[in-house]
């Protein structure tokens, strides 16, 4: 076992597509807490985000031939965890906003000047306020600890768009913390 | 957070153990990546190719054509644009598809495919690969038939047409 812990991600893979499809459940055990987190700032719901991380281990084993071991399987995962978030948020779109319009009245970023620990706690309390563009990014970024390659991997937009919605997620957060 | 992972790892663990789920086989997303690539080239060939032919179908009603044109619309070969963008909105789709495509400016990349093809159905007419496609190539029938539906008489005429 203590072999099969330091393997990484694509070599488990590696392993499961050709020999042991038992080593899935390793997987499955690195990534379910994390694509918990991740799905429940999506769609703001324990229950649902359960079954949304089960499914997307169940898509994600479907297409396990399909998945380039050269590529990271940690924003493999999260893209297809995303993709199912999405189908349930539009299954109950009156539920959880999508996109909002927002007013940026200020350019001071007081959010920066935060420790990333304290910065960490603050996200918690209103990310679940954010709009659910802005909340996944910020979400991948600060709590999933993703670079902005990794967010560009699994949101599928461009790097840029990561940066400028990240940047716009601290503002909003700043005014909205300021609220509550 | 602990039952959860319990929970799932279990439930999807027996799911897999008694055969419920299986995974798809390479050759699936082999096939897959193949088909997607034949779709998008033959939609990008099509596109120039009926591009190609709009042109030529404008062109053929002789030096005063621009005045006669009661003749073009009805004789105007509809399907063919009709069946371009059909082949552009394929194109799109299947190139969507592709890992690379979200990292480009999507807008960019549809703007870019529209022009080359358009621009690519004015050179293959201009280079006269359509004469070649009306007597050898595989459009050859749809070329004949166009032309003999039209009473566009062969390739002298074509040829005649051809000067500006």
């Amino acid at each position: 076992m203590s072999d099969i812990s330091k393997l990484t991600d694509e070599e488990i893979v590696e392993k499961v597509r050709s020999s042991d499809r038992d080593l899935y459940a390793v997987i499955i055990e690195r990534y379910t807490n994390k694509l918990l987190r991740y799905a429940s700032h999506l769609v703001h719901d324990d229950d649902r985000a359960s079954h949304i991380v089960q499914d997307a281990f169940i898509k994600s084993y479907i297409n396990l031939n399909g998945f380039d071991t050269k590529k990271k399987f940690s924003s493999w995962i999260y893209r297809i965890v995303h993709n199912e978030a999405m189908n349930v948020i539009k299954k109950f779109q009156k539920e959880v906003p999508i996109l909002a319009d927002f007013d940026f009245e200020s350019e001071e970023n007081i959010v920066e000047s935060l420790e990333q620990k304290e910065m960490s706690v603050e996200i918690n309390k209103c990310l679940n306020s954010l709009p659910l563009i802005y909340a996944e990014s910020l979400s991948l970024f600060y709590l999933e600890e993703k670079t902005y390659q990794e967010i560009s991997d699994i949101l599928r937009i461009p790097m840029g768009t990561v940066a400028i919605r990240i940047s716009r997620a601290k503002k909003l957060m700043k005014n909205i913390c300021k609220k509550t | 957070m602990q039952k959860d992972l319990k929970n799932i790892t279990d439930s999807v663990m027996d799911q897999i153990r008694n055969d419920k789920i299986k995974m798809r086989p390479r050759i699936y997303f082999i096939l897959g990546s193949i088909l997607t690539f034949v779709g998008l080239a033959s939609s990008v060939v099509a596109s120039i190719f009926l591009v190609g032919l709009v042109r030529f179908s404008i062109r053929s009603h002789g030096p005063m054509g621009g005045f006669r044109l009661e003749q073009i619309l009805s004789s105007f070969p509809w399907w063919a644009p009709v069946l371009a963008v059909g082949g552009l909105i394929t194109g799109i789709w299947l190139l969507r598809r592709y890992d690379f495509a979200f990292k480009i400016n999507f807008k960019l990349l549809i703007l870019g495919f529209v022009l080359a093809i358009i621009v690519g159905g004015l050179i293959v007419d201009t280079i006269g690969l359509n004469d070649a496609l009306v007597r050898r190539g595989p459009m050859k029938g749809i070329m004949r038939q166009y032309m003999q539906e039209n009473n566009i008489q062969g390739e002298s005429s074509w040829r005649w047409n051809r000067t500006p």
